[in-house]
C-alpha cells in the first residue's frame, strides 16, 4: 500500500509539472510516453478502488496532502481529486498543451495524423494520440445530422447510458440516498442552459435496457428523483417527442401516472375562447393547443389500451361536475371526449 | 543574358506561390462552409475533398519553400484565416488525409526560433488551435457531465460514434419501405445523403460498419442509390491504402464501381505475371485471398468483366504460361465458390459464359473428379472431336473475308474455355501416356490445338505430325524395360525440344507436359524413368518448366483426392523427381 500511495504521489506531481513547470521543455517522446503509462496506472488505481470505501480514503487523504505542497510550489494549481483519477490521462494532455513550454517536437508527435491502429485499447504510444480524437470528434459532427431524425439522440443515449452506468456504482457504495440525489442534482445544474438536452439524456437514462437489477434500481431512483423536480418533469412531457413520451409511458408506470396527470391539468387549464371559438391555454408559458391535446391523448391510449376506460369515465365525471351539457365550448371535458371519440 | 538571368529569377521566386486566385477560391469556400452548416454546404464540402486536398498539398509546398513564416504571411496574408476556418470543418478534420495536410501546414507556419513579434504571435495561436482542437468540447454541459460521472472525452466521442454508426447501420439493413412507389419519400434517400456523410470516413476504422452496410444495402428501391464521390473515394483508398474491408464489402464495392473491380483483376494479373518461381499452390492462395473468384460466384457480371479483361490479356499473351495458368486457376476456384452457393442463389452456368459455343459449356466446366475415371477417354474424345469439326468449320470458311473475324473469334472463344478448364488438357496427356497409336489421334489433336491454337501459316497439320513424333519417341523411351536407352530416340526428343531455325517448331511445353506424364504414369521403373526425365530436361535446359508441371500435376491429383495404392504410387514419384530436379538445379 505504501508503494502505490507513493506512485499516487509522483503521479498527482506529475501532472502539475506537466501542466505548470518549464521543465517539460526537456521532455522527450519517451518521457511524454512514461507519464501517459503512469497516468494510466492512475486510471486503473481508480477503477480498482472507487468502490473500496477504506482504500479511497487513504488515497484521497494521501491527494489532499501532495496538492497542499504543490500549491506551495505552483501557485494557483488546483490539484487533483480522487475522482479526477478516472481521466488522468486527460489532465496530463490538458496541461501539457497548455504548458506554452511543451517543445513542439511532441506537439508533432501527438497530433501525428498517421491512421494508427486503434484495436489496441490500451495504449503503447502516444503518437497521434490527438489526431485521433480528432477525428473521432469530427467523424461525430459529421454523422450527427443524420442520426438526430428519431430517437434520443446518439449522444444523449451515451450520456444518459454513463449517467445510469454511474448511478450504480454510486448506489452500490451504498453512498447515502441524499448523496446520491445531490450527484443528480449537480448533474441538473451542469446542463443549465441545456434544457432541451438534459430531457432527452434523462429519457435516455430511464430507456436504457435494463441488463441488470442495479440498472433497474438506478433508472427507478432517477425516476423518484423527477417526481420532486415537478417542473423538470413538466418540461420534459412537453418537450420530447411524442413516440419517445410513450416509449417512457410504457417502460415506466410512475411516469405515465405523472404524464396522465400533466395531460388532464394541461386541459383544466383551458378556457374557451368565444371570439376564436376554441380552446386555448390559460397559462402563457405552455403552448399546449387543445389540437395538440387531443393528439397526446389519442397517442396515449394507443400505446397503453388498457388505460382508456379508466381515463373516459375520470374524463366524464370531470364533465358531469362540469354541468353535463352536450354543447360545443361549455367543458373542457366534454369536448375533449368528443374529439377522443370521433 | 540579363534578361534570361531575370527570368530565371521570376521562374524560381514564383513557382513555389500558390495561384492568388486559387487561394481567393478556397478562401471563399471556407468561408461559405463556415457560415452554414446545412446539408447543401456540407455536401459541397464533400464533393469539394479531394481537390481540396490537392491544394492544400500546393499550400505545403509552398510554406515549406519560403525562408520564413514572415515571407509566407507577406505572400499570403488570408492564409492563417483560412487554415484556421478549416480546423473547424469537421469534414475536413475527419479525413485523414485532409487533417494531415491542414496539420503539416500549421506546423510549416511554426518558427522553432522566432525572429519577430508576427511569428511569436503565430507560434501561440498554432498551440491554441491545436490545443482546442484536441481538447474543447462544444458543450458546456457535456463537459460537465464527463467530469462527473468520470469518463475521459476520448472515451465519450468513441462512444458517441459507435453508437451514431450502430443507429445509421441500423437504419440501412432496414431496408426500403415504400414499396416501389417512385413518388412517396422514403427512408432510402437517407442512404445517398449518408453516403455522401461517409466520404470523408471511408479510413476511419470506426465508421467501417457503416461503410459496410452502405454497400450492401438491399437495393429494392429505385432512390436507393450511393454517391458515386463516395464509391470512388472508398475504392481509391482501398487500392492506394490497403483500406481493411469486410469481404462482402469488397465484394459488394466491385458490384456497385467498375473502376475499381478493374484495379482489382489487374493488379492480380500484374501481382502473377511478375512474380517469377511462384508455385501453383502459392498461385492458388493469391486467387482465393483476392476474393475475386467468390465475387465472381455470387454476381455474375463482375464474373464477365473480370472475365473480359482475362480475355483481353490472354489475346495479346497467348503463349504467357503464367497468364494461362492464371486464368485455369481462376476458374478452378470460381466453380468451386459457385459449388458453395446456395442453390436458390446459382443461376445457370451459360449465363457466365455467353460468348462461348454453348455445346462445350457443360462438358467442359464438368470436373475430372465428378466423373467415373473410366468414362475419362471416352470424354475427352467427343470433346476433341467436337472441337476438332467446330474450329474446321470456321477454319474452312476462312476465305470469305466477311465470316472470318467472326470465326476467328468462335475459335478463340473455343480456346479460351478450353484454357480456362485446363484440367481437361491435363487429363489428355495422362490419357495419352496409357493409349496405343490406334486411340492416340483425338487426343493428340485436343493438346496440339491447346498450344498452337491459331493455326498461323496452316501449320497444325505439320504440327500434329511433330506432336505425333514426340508421343512415338517418348513411348519407345519408356517401353524399354531395361538395358541401354534407345539412344536414337532420345536424341530425337532432344532436338525437338531445342530452339529449331525451321517453321514451324512445336510448342516445347507440349512435349515437355508428355515427358512428364510419361515418367509420373507409365509403368516404368522409378530409377530408369527418373534419368529419361534428367536427361532429357538437362540436355534442354528445362528445368524449372518441368519442375512447375510436376508442382501443379501434383496439385490437380490431390483435388481429385483418390487414395488408391496407384495415386500413392504417382505421388510418391512426383515427390522423388521433384527432390532430384530441385537438387540438380541447386548444383
Amino acid at each position: 500500500m505504501e508503494a502505490v500511495l507513493k506512485n499516487l504521489m509522483s503521479t498527482a506531481e506529475l501532472l502539475a509539472v506537466a501542466a505548470q513547470s518549464d521543465v517539460v521543455s526537456q521532455w522527450d517522446k519517451q518521457t511524454v510516453n512514461r507519464a501517459f503509462h503512469w497516468a494510466q496506472y492512475c486510471e486503473h488505481l481508480f477503477s480498482r478502488f472507487h468502490n473500496k470505501p477504506s482504500v479511497r480514503r487513504v488515497m484521497e487523504k494521501q491527494l489532499q496532502l501532495t496538492n497542499h505542497s504543490l500549491r506551495v510550489a505552483f501557485p494557483g494549481y488546483t490539484g487533483v481529486s480522487f475522482s479526477d483519477l478516472s481521466r488522468c490521462q486527460h489532465l496530463l494532455l490538458v496541461g501539457m498543451l497548455n504548458n506554452p513550454e511543451l517543445p513542439f517536437s511532441i506537439m508533432k508527435i501527438l497530433f501525428d495524423a498517421t491512421p494508427v491502429n486503434t484495436k489496441n485499447s490500451e495504449f503503447q504510444d502516444v503518437t497521434g494520440l490527438c489526431s485521433h480524437i480528432i477525428q473521432c470528434k469530427s467523424a461525430c459532427k459529421v454523422l450527427s445530422p443524420l442520426t438526430d431524425l428519431s430517437g434520443v439522440g446518439a449522444d444523449a443515449e451515451v450520456q444518459g447510458g454513463m449517467l445510469i452506468e454511474r448511478m450504480g456504482a454510486l448506489l452500490s457504495e451504498s453512498t447515502e440516498a441524499c448523496q446520491t440525489e445531490h450527484f443528480l442534482d449537480s448533474i441538473l445544474q451542469g446542463y443549465e442552459g441545456a434544457a432541451e438536452l438534459f430531457c432527452m439524456v434523462i429519457a435516455a437514462a430511464l430507456l436504457t435496457p435494463k441488463n441488470s437489477a442495479a440498472e433497474s434500481v438506478s433508472q427507478d431512483f432517477v425516476m423518484n428523483w423527477l417526481q420532486k423536480k415537478p417542473s423538470v418533469l413538466q418540461h420534459m412531457c412537453l418537450a420530447l417527442p411524442i413516440a419517445l413520451l410513450m416509449d417512457l409511458t410504457k417502460r415506466h408506470e410512475k411516469f405515465r401516472d405523472t404524464y396522465c396527470d400533466l395531460l388532464k391539468k394541461w386541459a383544466s387549464d383551458m378556457e374557451y375562447n368565444i371570439s376564436d371559438g376554441v380552446w386555448v391555454h390559460t397559462s402563457t408559458n405552455t403552448t399546449m393547443s387543445f389540437y395538440k391535446l387531443t393528439e397526446r391523448f389519442l397517442a396515449l391510449f394507443e400505446a397503453c389500451p388498457s388505460l382508456r376506460d379508466d381515463m373516459e369515465k375520470e374524463l366524464n365525471a370531470f364533465k358531469i361536475s362540469d354541468g353535463d351539457f352536450d354543447v360545443r365550448g361549455l367543458s373542457v371535458w366534454g369536448d375533449l371526449l368528443s374529439a377522443l371519440n370521433k | 543574358m540579363s534578361q534570361l538571368q531575370s527570368m530565371i529569377q521570376q521562374k524560381q521566386t514564383s513557382s513555389p506561390l500558390v495561384n492568388v486566385q486559387e487561394m481567393q477560391f478556397w478562401l471563399d469556400k471556407a468561408v461559405v462552409w463556415s457560415q452554414a452548416d446545412s446539408p447543401d454546404t456540407q455536401k459541397d464540402t464533400c464533393l469539394h475533398l479531394s481537390r481540396l486536398k490537392e491544394f492544400l498539398q500546393e499550400l505545403l509546398a509552398h510554406i515549406h519553400a519560403m525562408s520564413s513564416t514572415s515571407e509566407t504571411m507577406k505572400r499570403l496574408p488570408f492564409l492563417g484565416q483560412f487554415l484556421g476556418r478549416l480546423c473547424w470543418n469537421s469534414f475536413v478534420t475527419a479525413d485523414d488525409t485532409s487533417r494531415k495536410l491542414l496539420l503539416q501546414c500549421l506546423w510549416g507556419l511554426y518558427s522553432e526560433h522566432p525572429s519577430n513579434p508576427l511569428e511569436r504571435k503565430a507560434n501561440q495561436w498554432i498551440r491554441k488551435v491545436l490545443c482546442q482542437l484536441a481538447t474543447e468540447e462544444d458543450h458546456v454541459a457535456v463537459q460537465e457531465l464527463m467530469k462527473r460521472v468520470g469518463i475521459p472525452p476520448k472515451e465519450y466521442h468513441l462512444k458517441v460514434l459507435r453508437k451514431m454508426v450502430a443507429l445509421l447501420q441500423k437504419s440501412i439493413g432496414n431496408g426500403c419501405s415504400c414499396l416501389g412507389n417512385v413518388n412517396e419519400r422514403c427512408s432510402c434517400d437517407h442512404i445517398l445523403a449518408t453516403s455522401e456523410a461517409c466520404v470523408p470516413l471511408v479510413t476511419c476504422p470506426e465508421a467501417a460498419p457503416l461503410i459496410g452496410a452502405l454497400l450492401q444495402q438491399p437495393a429494392t428501391c429505385v432512390r436507393a442509390a450511393i454517391s458515386e464521390d463516395f464509391l470512388h473515394t472508398l475504392s481509391s483508398a482501398y487500392s492506394r491504402e490497403g483500406l481493411l474491408l469486410e469481404e462482402q464489402a469488397i465484394v459488394c464495392l466491385w458490384y456497385h464501381s467498375l473502376s475499381s473491380l478493374e484495379e482489382a483483376v489487374v493488379s492480380l494479373l500484374e501481382s502473377v505475371v511478375t512474380v517469377t518461381g511462384s508455385t501453383p499452390e502459392n498461385l492458388e492462395q493469391q486467387v482465393a485471398q483476392s476474393v475475386l473468384p467468390k465475387a465472381c460466384a455470387q454476381h455474375f457480371s463482375i464474373f464477365l468483366v473480370t472475365n473480359d479483361i482475362f480475355r483481353s490479356v490472354l489475346k495479346q499473351a497467348e503463349e504467357n504460361e503464367s497468364v494461362k495458368s492464371l486464368i485455369q486457376t481462376f476458374t478452378s476456384c470460381f466453380l468451386k465458390e459457385l459449388a458453395l452457393l446456395q442453390p436458390q442463389k446459382q443461376v445457370s452456368l451459360k449465363t457466365f459464359f455467353p460468348q462461348s459455343p454453348q455445346s462445350l459449356i457443360v462438358p467442359l466446366l464438368t470436373l475430372p473428379s465428378e466423373m467415373p475415371r473410366e468414362a475419362w477417354r471416352h470424354h475427352m474424345n467427343w470433346l476433341s472431336g467436337s472441337l476438332q469439326r467446330l474450329i474446321e468449320e470456321e477454319e474452312e470458311g476462312d476465305g470469305d473475308s466477311s465470316s472470318s473475324t467472326r470465326g476467328h473469334h468462335k475459335i478463340f472463344e473455343s480456346w479460351f474455355l478450353l484454357v480456362q478448364c485446363g484440367y481437361w488438357v491435363q487429363v489428355t496427356v495422362q490419357l495419352l501416356v496409357m493409349s496405343g497409336p490406334e486411340d492416340c489421334d483425338l487426343l493428340l489433336w485436343l493438346l496440339t490445338f491447346y498450344h498452337h491454337p491459331t493455326n498461323r501459316g496452316h501449320h497444325r497439320a505439320l504440327q500434329l505430325v511433330r506432336a505425333k513424333e514426340a508421343w512415338d519417341h517418348l513411348r519407345s523411351l519408356f517401353m524399354v524395360l531395361a538395358g541401354p536407352f534407345p539412344v536414337d530416340h532420345l536424341q530425337s526428343l532432344v532436338t525437338l525440344l531445342s530452339p529449331q531455325p525451321q517453321q514451324p517448331s512445336l510448342s516445347s511445353l507440349l512435349i515437355l507436359n508428355l515427358l512428364v506424364s510419361f515418367a509420373v504414369f507409365f509403368q516404368q521403373s522409378l530409377k530408369r524413368s527418373t534419368e529419361i526425365l534428367l536427361t532429357v530436361v538437362d540436355k534442354t535446359g528445362l528445368v524449372d518448366e518441368a519442375v512447375c508441371i510436376l508442382h501443379s500435376l501434383g496439385l490437380r491429383l490431390n483435388e481429385r483426392s483418390c487414395l488408391s495404392s496407384d495415386a500413392i504410387r504417382v505421388h510418391l514419384r512426383i515427390k522423388a523427381f521433384l527432390n532430384t530436379l530441385t537438387h540438380m538445379h541447386g548444383a
